[in-house]
């Protein structure tokens, strides 16, 4: 019952760019039967969604089972309001593979084309489409040169563009900076969150950083479940806590003396920078008494503040966590 | 188109939302992909290496002496004659043989080889349905063939022609014949094209999938041949001429012939398909050195020919299905 509302509801307005119920995969069979995706719920909204998850913890799984590649053991996904695997679906998103392989004999335009053709435009069309993505990716010169000719950032660039060429409202891209330079992985990067603007885009990676630097949402996998689905922001603001950092020249002396105030409910010394960390019952009285607590211990301060909880952090504490559940 | 012009417009490239793509008509994205196919299969350099291949054993043939002169007999006699000296090196070899492994090998890689490669994975990724990527292939093998096998047919009809008498009249009396050898086939392509595709969408490497027709080819044609040759009497105690594809082939063209009237039914020609397809009875009597033999050596019919057609013809679909089915249900990943 609430399952066919939900979807019900999505018929009327397109909240979900990439749903799933209890989407899972099992590859093989009895004892040989492993389970790479397990049930999870996916909701992937316009815009630009990271799905970030170490090597093995079932990204391209996924989203083989969302393009149709490999079947869906059970539950159900959805591209906007199309079954995942139609064809009514296929036209809605393009995709790049993880490490894609293309006809090398071919040139980069001639491919475009051809894909331009196969995704239903027509031969006019694909052509104008092709040159206009070729010189969009800066391989403008290099479309009449065959792909195997081609350096990795610009196979990479093709691929995207063999995704883009039937104008999808979706782009589907598993791990697009891997195996890439930096200077090729900060150019991908950049084409891709200035596509973002116009297509929705949902990326995988197992870099964090990049996460970070492209995505408003992530949803974070691990051995085949989703551990957290939220905006950066949230994710950012959750984990972050009220966690102060405080730095001076007399660490030791502050954290004897601040233990003792009424204010505090938690300080301790952390460990790889020995810096002060307060937990404080009184967030306010914390911050106006500090100055008269480093005085009274004739200190000299260095710092005092929220420090900003890389995506890292909360990464290692959501996978420690995960790690001592089983 | 400038790239400074492409560039301007680039701004608006991905704000077109509003898509002007094309509603899959019907079969359009499939003959892409069978034109495709076509292109890859056809480069000149390998079409020509083929065609010669598909020349050689026919021009050994053709190297016989013969003690008829052509141009002293009338056009209908002189084309029976050239026919009957490129019957069976047509089936055996430029329609058997040659052509067959040609067409296996061209074919095996056509699914496999893709999926094998990684290349597969983009292309079932698009809005176009597995059932046309196969059909598409299939077609695009096909046509490959029927191309191939018109040139084939034509110009071993032509070199005839040169050999004995040089004559256009007799090439266009022998017309009967080649397009009945044509005809033939493409029914043989129907068959090989749906074999060949349903390995090549079954196996997970293209090699195996060519040496599943190659040994198919040299079972049909060479083993039982051989076997006929050696051990005669199993060919009928055990019923082998079920399983002979290479009986059920040439059983069909020789219909096929008879039906375009396009060969004098006589012994010269027939002992070579008695000897090596079961076509024919054996034992016949007949005297060789004798040019016509009026009715020439006398049937088998295990089958009605018909019935090879059809069983055949049924078996191709059935594996056409299967293939189809194979590549529907394929996990595809890298
Ligand atoms: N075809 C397959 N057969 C069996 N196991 C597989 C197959 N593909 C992937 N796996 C396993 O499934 C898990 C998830 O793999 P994958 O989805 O590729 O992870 P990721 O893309 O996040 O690195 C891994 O443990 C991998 O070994
Ligand atoms: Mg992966």
């Amino acid at each position: 019952m609430i399952k066919k509302e939900k979807v019900t509801e999505r018929k009327t307005d397109f909240k979900y760019e990439i749903w799933s119920n209890e989407l899972q995969k099992i590859y093989g069979k009895k004892d040989k039967a492993f389970e790479a995706v397990k049930k999870i719920n996916l909701r992937v909204e316009p815009g630009i969604h990271g799905f970030l998850g170490p090597n093995g913890a079932g990204k391209t799984t996924t989203m083989s089972m969302l393009v149709g590649a490999i079947s869906i053991t059970s539950g159900e996904a959805k591209i906007r309001n199309e079954d995942a695997g139609s064809v009514a679906a296929r036209r809605l998103f393009g995709f790049l593979p993880q490490d894609p392989v293309f006809y090398n004999h071919m040139t980069g335009e001639d491919y475009l084309i051809y894909m331009g053709k196969l995704g239903g435009l027509h031969k006019t069309e694909a052509r104008k489409r092709a040159q206009e993505l070729c010189a969009y990716f800066d391989i403008f010169d290099d479309r009449v040169r065959p792909i195997g000719e081609y350096s990795g950032g610009m196979k990479q660039k093709i691929g995207i563009a063999a995704a883009l060429i039937h104008k999808p409202k979706l782009l589907i891209l598993d791990e697009p900076t891997a195996n890439l330079d930096p200077i090729g992985r900060a150019s991908i990067i950049e084409k891709i969150k200035e596509i973002s603007k116009t297509v929705s885009v949902f990326v995988s990676s197992h870099i964090l950083s990049e996460i970070e630097q492209m995505c408003d949402r992530v949803t974070m996998i691990n051995n085949g479940e989703i551990v957290i689905s939220d905006t950066l922001k949230n994710i950012k603001k959750k984990y972050i806590g009220n966690t102060y950092q405080l730095d001076t020249n007399k660490n030791q002396e502050i954290l004897q003396s601040l233990e003792k105030k009424d204010y505090v409910q938690k300080a301790w010394i952390k460990e790889e920078d020995e810096t002060v960390q307060v937990i404080p019952k009184d967030a306010d009285r914390l911050q106006t008494e500090i100055p008269k607590l480093i005085l009274d211990n004739k200190a000299i301060m260095y710092s005092f503040h929220i420090p900003e909880v890389s995506l890292q952090d909360i990464f290692m504490e959501v996978y420690a966590l995960g790690g001592s559940k089983k | 188109m400038s790239l400074e012009t492409i560039k301007k417009k680039t701004k608006s490239l991905f704000l077109r939302v509003k898509s002007e793509t094309v509603e899959n008509e019907a079969f359009r994205n499939m003959l892409i992909l069978t034109i495709k196919t076509y292109q890859d299969l056809t480069s000149l350099k390998k079409f020509l290496i083929s065609l010669v291949g598909m020349m050689l054993f026919p021009i050994i043939f053709l190297s016989f002496e013969t003690t008829i002169d052509y141009n002293s007999i009338s056009v209908q006699h002189a084309a029976a004659a050239i026919s009957i000296q490129i019957i069976f090196p047509m089936f055996f070899w430029t329609l058997g043989i040659a052509f067959i492994c040609i067409i296996g090998t061209s074919g095996a890689s056509l699914i496999a080889e893709e999926v094998h490669s990684g290349t597969m994975l983009i292309l079932v990724s698009k809005p176009i349905r597995r059932i046309k990527i196969f059909l598409g292939k299939f077609l695009g093998l096909f046509l490959y063939g029927a191309v191939l096998s018109f040139c084939a047919v034509f110009l071993l009809g032509w070199i005839a022609v040169l050999r004995y008498s040089a004559n256009l009249l007799h090439f266009f009396a022998l017309m009967p014949f080649l397009l009945a050898s044509y005809l033939y086939s493409l029914v043989l392509l129907l068959i090989f094209c749906s074999i060949t595709l349903a390995l090549s969408s079954i196996m997970d490497r293209p090699r195996n999938a060519a040496l599943g027709v190659l040994f198919l080819v040299i079972f049909s044609f060479i083993g039982m041949m051989v076997l006929k040759m050696f051990i005669a009497d199993y060919y009928e105690d055990y019923y082998l001429y079920h399983i002979d594809l290479g009986y059920h082939l040439s059983n069909i063209y020789i219909s096929f012939l008879e039906a375009f009237n396009a060969i004098p039914l006589v012994a010269e020609w027939q002992q070579w398909f008695a000897m090596t397809t079961g076509v024919y009875e054996t034992a016949s009597p007949t005297d060789p050195d004798q040019d016509i033999n009026p009715g020439g050596m006398i049937r088998t019919d295990y089958y009605l020919p018909i019935f090879s057609l059809l069983i055949w013809i049924g078996i191709a679909i059935g594996l056409l299905a299967y293939g189809l089915f194979s590549l529907k249900n394929r996990e595809i990943s890298v």
